[in-house]
């Protein structure tokens, strides 16, 4: 199935083709090939899946036939094909959701591009989540930033210019400090593909030689990519750019793109650096200490927030803290759950912003708590997908968010030092959780006397609808038969090596 | 499969109650207790013929299932619940009358009998956790029911302590899964003392942990606030869930993870034990003190709840088969006490509309029964011979003096001097109603009476138990007996 | 046996009976029903006393260890003989003192309760029937004391229930280990806690019977438990306060009786710690209680504290174990149970005929009331202990035990004691008696009236007081009986 090996390669190839078409077409086509676009590329990375869950192992594909160390690599695992799966199928739903109010918030003259960035996004994540070369890792990292401000920006309003600056900044910040991470790493090993640098790495920290600048390298590299994926304390940009870009650029940007980032650096634990080289560096440590903080200090943040979109971003914050927890653990465990909690919590989150503008179009567009009393009956569809991705955030079985938790503290029973603090705090983290999604929850479900505004009926957001309902399914399909895809982690990890 | 069938009809009973047009609020009170009825004749079937094996609904991930089991405990609270409820349905179809949204209040009020059998037929710690956590789901929207502003703060503030002991009940719940052989429940523990190795110390911690996490819902100081502030809810609510369904169910966890999951064997005489223990000593008295200083009723009788719930705690953490009688017989006995006090205190609030002890001077001569109930109840808390209260105190003591242990001791001097104060708080109610002062103008009680016959019916019912229990309590207490020495 | 189940059921079930009726047509058809009531009651009790032998009789079981059970005992024959002429000579007192007071049908139903309560707990047959009725006669008692509905009745109807309740605790807190390390809860002469047991838990089992003699302490005003007596007996109708004062107390000694030589025995707690801490209690109680009776105004006040001094002689007879001093510790039971309740009745007489309760405003009583003062003067003298009233007598074998019993220190410190007690009785008593029949020169004879009360109030008080001076003259055949009781105890 020689055919099938090149499906990687030819979605990241489409991807940039598509971009580069759609920047010709009128809205109604872009947004058409873009769906298609979507679609197949999910289509593609199914198929993927299914091949290396048959033949049972990874395949690299070299690009252009230029065999390495020149040449430019793609591998493809069990998890690597799973991710692109998901990354695509949450796109869709998210985009799927988003479009009635992306009509309203983008102008019409401009709604072609949106689609044009979404694609060249859709290429660079494809791209970090294949690549088995640090520096087509590099450029499309590059590239994923420049998309990302594009899809914040897109919305124009003063905030949104200024959340685009700054997430400009801290994102370059991010990648320079991934650069000369690279830039060591190759003068250290000379080689820029993943598996090369590995058995450098592996000699390096045998031989007992170069122990400060891999240490450097190692903390460059977190560090670069701790930062564009908004890990507390370098979670500044992130509220704003999420809180006040279109919606579905708020969840995408949420599920997707920070995830991608998180999943390079996985890969690059794991690829490059070699899991033990990394365990041994106490960087994990450092991960784990800033993931704790994330998770109550996102939390303690969304709980001040007045603003729901900024509450649910702040969120991100400590969810993305949850993760580098899983990291820190340094467990194959922990590092499962990371990744599980990945899936989840752009399954979650991205619903969470799709009910979130749903409640807030039949609040006279405010996004006040105040104003939202009641909207849960305006709109009953985004109210009862609200609740569903606040139970699920809180932890409550049946839903996705349970079965990280448990991972979680299941891979941290395994940590004698780690297991208190990282049970206390998953603990508290929860009770925070709780506090501000319930709020929001008996707050959208408690009646308002007066009725200030309409409610919405469901033959004006079918596809609204469909979103939501997708999302809710694909929560409780996590939530509930959790296991295949545990094992799909397992199995993913152990390809890695 | 009738496991299942007990806990669903009440759920889909529920969803049902806004979907189809009653005709006339009749039909529904018909078609609501004619299901509870059946259903609690379902669940009476299944206990007496219980099914011997485990049924495992669904495989969750690895080898954690949700699975139900019948076993001695669920027999109890099973039993319990699904005697009370009916009565509780008719109490509540009257009192429902002056409260709006009734068809919400019905769904989520029938749900949560579906939920709490599911607890209580739970056959290992991860489906127990999942219908714990359901429960809090299902009764905030009956916390917040009145949805005055009073009432949207209680019901965060229930939702929070609830999601938030929940939490930390989790921890234990993982280091079950990872130390333990099962998660099913099995008497005596499943702790896997190989794997455990030299990390008790830890685990005690964890069950400390624990116990605190479920004893939220068992409204354990310092984590009891939400209780009386959830008495803003309408009566049945309280009175139901609030004395028996919710803190119960804490109770009932926590009873399943100390002698079904860590197992007493293990935590008896360890500092664990003395730390629970000196929580719960704490909470006897801390409860009927705030109970003592209270004057709203329904808030004075919530702190009872809690001190009374600490009752069984101490029972639990006596960690001595005596002990798990005394907490069962306290668990069983408490609950047609405290629902009993609760509805005599619903039906003053649904007859006269008054909410506070000082107003209730003279209200004996005006509504004999519902105070003459109330007297009852008031002596059966405070534990007077002849009564529930005395046999479930007397189980309770008992065993805390064959256990030897001297913070136990303590305990009893907590039950006694509880007992005190539960007569000062319950007392001083009795004394104002048939009491009133000299120049008690009578006038000003025109009109007032007693409840009619839907709202008399449960209140006699639960007197007559309160007797008989304290009369004639060997049967019921032999039988908790068996089930603590694993019979069943 | 059934005879013992009837005489304890009956005035309760009228008591109920008449709590529930409604409103009779007339006082009169009241009056009728309740002496009929009273009148088959003592029939009852004394048949019962009679007939019935020396058997258990097992009426049903709280739990499997719990009987509730009954047999009366010579102990059993001493009380309800004092508690049954007491209540019905303050009862037939009441038909015509409670005629000024309100609710008269709430009152007798409760008296009635009380009665009956109070044969139950002489015929109790072990611990737990015991502290059942117990705690019933609190809860049944309590509306007698807050009768008259004044906010300060209430409150100290309150205060009675609160203090009597933590007492009744402190000995459940006992009943529980004792239902584990003694062998069975049942009453029986000389102790029931085995050899072994004593060995194994003396400590534990010491702690305990310190911590009961102060609960059931605090029904028969024991310090430090005292506080709610002179508050709660003052403000009931004089009658209630004649049984509240002479025969309700008395269960607390009863209880205290029975646990001590009935339970514990007075081999396992002579010489222990327990024994001098509680003679010093009770020496303590006696000496305070005529102290604050003496500097007290208000006469029904003043009898109250005299109440606490005088149980606590009949306490400290019991403690110092011997065998005189348990016989006066008895006899006394009867003798302050008569006299008492003949002061009260006096007092009651006094207000009914005159409304006035302070000491100071009754000059001159005597020549109003001659016959009601010169029987208080007797009994006062009965109190004090001149002969030849029972109080002599029962005074007597106080000290004589007490001297005899060879407790180094107590043995010469109580009897002193005592004898202060006694001058200061004869210093709260007597001025009453000395105003009253010789007010002065400079008291105005012309507004003074015949006053004295109607027969049936003197007639209850006549008879107490023959009773009490009846002891005295022909002591012999109490102490013949009462030492029956000391051979098998001691």
């Amino acid at each position: 199935m020689g055919l099938i090996q090149n499906f990687p390669a030819v979605s990241i190839l489409l991807c940039l083709f598509a971009g580069i078409i759609s920047s010709g077409l009128k809205k109604q086509a872009a947004r058409y090939v873009n769906t298609i676009l979507i679609s197949g590329v999910g289509f593609l990375s199914l198929c993927t899946l299914m091949y290396i869950l048959e033949t049972g192992e990874a395949f690299v594909y070299v690009m252009g036939k230029f065999p390495a160390p020149w040449g430019n690599e793609i591998r493809a695992g069990v998890l690597e094909a799973f991710m692109a799966l998901f990354f695509c199928i949450i796109m869709l739903l998210s985009l799927a959701g988003g479009r009635k109010k992306l009509a309203d918030e983008v102008e019409d003259g401009k709604t072609f591009l949106y689609y044009v960035l979404m694609d060249l996004l859709l290429a660079s994540l494809l791209a970090l989540v294949y690549t088995n070369d640090l520096f087509t890792a590099y450029v499309f990292v590059e590239i994923n930033t420049i998309a990302a401000c594009g899809l914040i920006m897109i919305r124009q309003n003063g905030r949104t210019i200024e959340a685009a600056a700054r997430y400009m900044i801290m994102s370059l910040l991010g990648s320079g400090l991934l650069l000369m991470g690279l830039c060591i790493l190759y003068d250290l090993t000379g080689h820029l593909l993943m598996s090369n640098i590995k058995e450098q790495m592996g000699w390096i920290y045998l031989s007992g030689q170069y122990k400060m600048p891999a240490l450097v390298t190692i903390a460059l590299l977190s560090v670069g990519l701790a930062i564009k994926s908004a890990l507390f304390p370098f979670h500044a940009w992130l509220p704003d750019a999420y809180g006040y870009s279109t919606v579905s650029s708020a969840a995408i940007l949420s599920s997707l793109v920070s995830k991608g980032y998180i999943f390079l650096l996985i890969k690059i634990i794991y690829r490059v650096i070699g899991f033990e080289v990394f365990y041994e560096s106490r960087i994990v440590d450092v991960l784990f200490a800033f993931g704790l903080m994330g998770m109550i200090f996102g939390s303690i943040s969304a709980i001040r927030e007045n603003d729901v979109r900024r509450m649910i971003a702040f969120s991100s914050v400590a969810q993305i803290g949850y993760i580098y927890m899983g990291i820190g653990m340094g467990t194959q465990a922990g590092m499962e759950a990371s990744i599980f909690h990945i899936l989840s919590h752009a399954a979650t989150k991205s619903l969470l912003f799709i009910a979130a503008i749903g409640l807030t179009d039949v609040s006279g567009g405010s996004r006040q708590f105040i104003e939202l009393t009641g909207s849960a009956y305006r709109n009953k569809w985004a109210g009862v997908a609200f609740t569903v991705g606040s139970l699920s955030m809180v932890g409550v079985p049946l839903f996705s968010g349970f079965i990280s938790k448990l991972l979680f503290a299941q891979a941290a029973v395994q940590n004698d030092v780690k297991m208190l603090p990282a049970l206390i705090v998953l603990g508290i983290s929860t009770i925070l959780n709780a506090i501000y999604f319930m709020k929001t929850v008996i707050r959208i479900y408690t009646p308002v006397e007066e009725h200030k505004y309409e409610s919405i009926a469901f033959k004006n957001m079918k596809l609204y609808v469909a979103a939501l309902l997708c999302f809710i399914i694909l929560n409780v399909v996590l939530g509930v038969s959790s296991q295949p895809i545990v094992d799909l982690i397992g199995q993913g990890l152990a390809m890695f090596s | 499969m009738m496991i299942m069938l007990v806990i669903l009809i009440p759920v889909i009973a529920g969803i049902m109650v806004p979907l189809i047009p009653f005709k006339k609020r009749n039909h529904m009170e018909i078609f609501l207790e004619a299901l509870v009825i059946l259903n609690s004749l379902l669940v009476w079937n299944l206990l007496i013929h219980r099914p011997e094996s485990v049924f495992t609904l669904a495989n969750f991930t690895g080898n954690l299932s949700v699975s139900f089991k019948v076993d001695g405990m669920s027999m109890v609270f099973a039993g319990l619940v699904s005697a009370l409820w009916p009565f509780a349905t008719l109490y509540a179809f009257e009192y429902m009358t002056k409260e709006k949204r009734e068809k919400v209040f019905f769904t989520f009020y029938t749900m949560t009998y579906g939920v709490t059998l599911g607890i209580s037929l739970a056959g290992n710690l991860l489906t127990m956790y999942f219908f714990y956590e359901l429960l809090t789901l299902v009764t905030v929207p009956l916390v917040m029911h009145t949805l005055t502003r009073e009432a949207i703060l209680a019901s965060r503030k229930y939702l929070y302590y609830s999601l938030g002991g929940a939490a930390f009940a989790f921890i234990g719940l993982i280091f079950l899964i990872i130390y333990g052989s099962t998660t099913d429940f099995i008497l005596g523990g499943v702790l896997d003392l190989e794997k455990i190795g030299n990390r008790t110390n830890v685990l005690l911690l964890i069950y400390v942990i624990a116990f605190m996490g479920f004893g939220v819902k068992a409204a354990l100081c310092p984590f009891n606030s939400w209780l009386p502030d959830a008495g803003v809810a309408p009566t049945p609510v309280t009175a139901l869930l609030h004395a028996v369904a919710v803190v119960k169910s804490g109770a009932f966890a926590i009873i399943r993870l100390t002698y079904f999951s860590f197992g007493a064997a293990f935590l008896k005489g360890t500092w664990a034990q003395n730390v629970v223990m000196l929580v719960v000593m704490f909470t006897i008295i801390y409860g009927c003190s705030r109970a003592v200083k209270e004057t709203h009723i329904k808030r004075r009788l919530a702190y009872s709840t809690i001190s009374n719930l600490s009752y069984i705690l101490f029972g639990v953490t006596i960690m001595t088969p005596l002990g798990m009688v005394g907490a069962l017989t306290h668990l069983v006995f408490h609950a047609v006490m405290k629902i009993c006090s609760f509805f005599c205190a619903g039906a003053v609030m649904y007859q006269t509309d008054k909410h506070y002890v000082h107003e209730l001077d003279g209200m004996g001569y005006k509504m004999p029964c519902v105070f003459g109930i109330f007297t009852v109840s008031a002596l059966a808390l405070m534990g007077v011979p002849g009564l529930a209260g005395f046999v479930s105190k007397w189980n309770l003591a008992s065993a805390a003096v064959e256990s030897g242990n001297k913070i136990a001791y303590g305990g009893i001097a907590c039950l006694l001097i509880s007992a005190l104060l539960t007569a000062i708080y319950m007392l001083t109610i009795v004394v104002r109603a048939f009491f009133p002062v000299k120049d008690f103008d009578f006038k000003t009680l025109e009109g007032e009476k007693d409840p009619n016959w839907k709202m008399l019916v449960p209140l006699f019912v639960f007197t007559l138990f309160m007797v008989l229990f304290g009369f004639y309590s060997a049967p019921i207490v032999n039988f908790l007996a068996d089930v603590a020495a694993g019979v069943y | 046996m059934y005879y013992m189940i009837l005489s304890i059921l009956f005035p309760i079930c009228t008591g109920v009976y008449l709590l529930v009726r409604r409103d009779m047509e007339s006082r009169k058809n009241l009056l009728i029903v309740t002496g009929a009531f009273f009148v088959v009651s003592a029939v009852l009790v004394i048949l019962t006393l009679c007939i019935t032998g020396n058997g258990i009789f097992t009426l049903f079981s709280l739990t499997d260890r719990l009987p509730i059970l009954f047999r009366i005992d010579e102990v059993s024959v001493v009380f309800s003989v004092m508690t049954i002429v007491v209540v019905l000579c303050a009862g037939f007192f009441s038909f015509v003192y409670m005629k000024h007071e309100e609710k008269e049908k709430r009152y007798y139903g409760y008296y009635l309760i009380v009665l009956g309560v109070l044969v139950a707990l002489c015929f109790a047959g072990n611990l737990i029937t015991f502290y059942l009725f117990f705690e019933l006669l609190t809860l049944s008692s309590m509306p007698l004391v807050l009768h008259n509905g004044s906010r300060e009745a209430i409150m100290a109807g309150l205060k009675y229930l609160f203090y009597s309740l933590s007492g009744a605790y402190m000995s459940l807190f006992g009943l529980y280990f004792l239902e584990r390390y003694g062998n069975t809860l049942t009453f029986s002469a000389g102790g029931v806690i085995s050899a072994e047991m004593a060995a194994q838990h003396g400590e534990l089992l010491l702690g305990i019977c310190f911590a009961m003699l102060i609960g059931f302490g605090v029904k028969a005003g024991m310090f430090p438990m005292h506080a709610w007596l002179p508050t709660a007996h003052p403000v009931a109708p004089a009658p209630a306060s004649a049984v509240l004062s002479a025969v309700i107390v008395k269960a607390g000694v009863l209880a205290i009786v029975r646990v001590v030589y009935y339970i514990y025995g007075a081999s396992f707690l002579r010489g222990s710690w327990v024994q001098y801490t509680w003679m010093i209690l009770t020496l303590i109680t006696v000496f305070m209680g005529s102290m604050l009776a003496y500097r007290e105004q208000v006469l029904k006040k003043r009898l109250a504290y005299s109440t606490v001094s005088q149980l606590s002689y009949i306490l400290f007879g019991f403690a110092v174990m011997d065998g005189g001093s348990v016989t006066g510790g008895l006899l006394h039971v009867l003798c302050h149970g008569f006299i008492k309740a003949a002061l009260f009745l006096c007092t009651g007489g006094i207000i009914y005929m005159t409304g006035k309760t302070r000491v100071e405003q009754l000059r001159g009583i005597g020549k109003e009331m001659p016959l009601l003062m010169w029987c208080y003067t007797i009994v006062s003298l009965g109190l004090i202990g001149i002969p030849p009233t029972g109080g002599f007598i029962s005074k007597w074998y106080l000290a004589q035990g007490t001297l005899s019993s060879g407790i180094p220190g107590f043995s010469w410190i109580g009897p002193a004691v005592l004898l202060i007690s006694a001058l200061l009785t004869a210093g709260y008593l007597l001025p009453l008696t000395i105003q009253g029949f010789f007010p002065g020169t400079d008291y105005d004879y012309s507004t003074l009236k015949k006053k004295e009360p109607p027969l049936i109030m003197t007639v209850p008080i006549l008879i107490l007081t023959v009773l009490s001076v009846e002891i005295g003259l022909f002591p012999q055949i109490f102490i013949n009986y009462l030492l029956r009781i000391v051979e098998k105890i001691i």
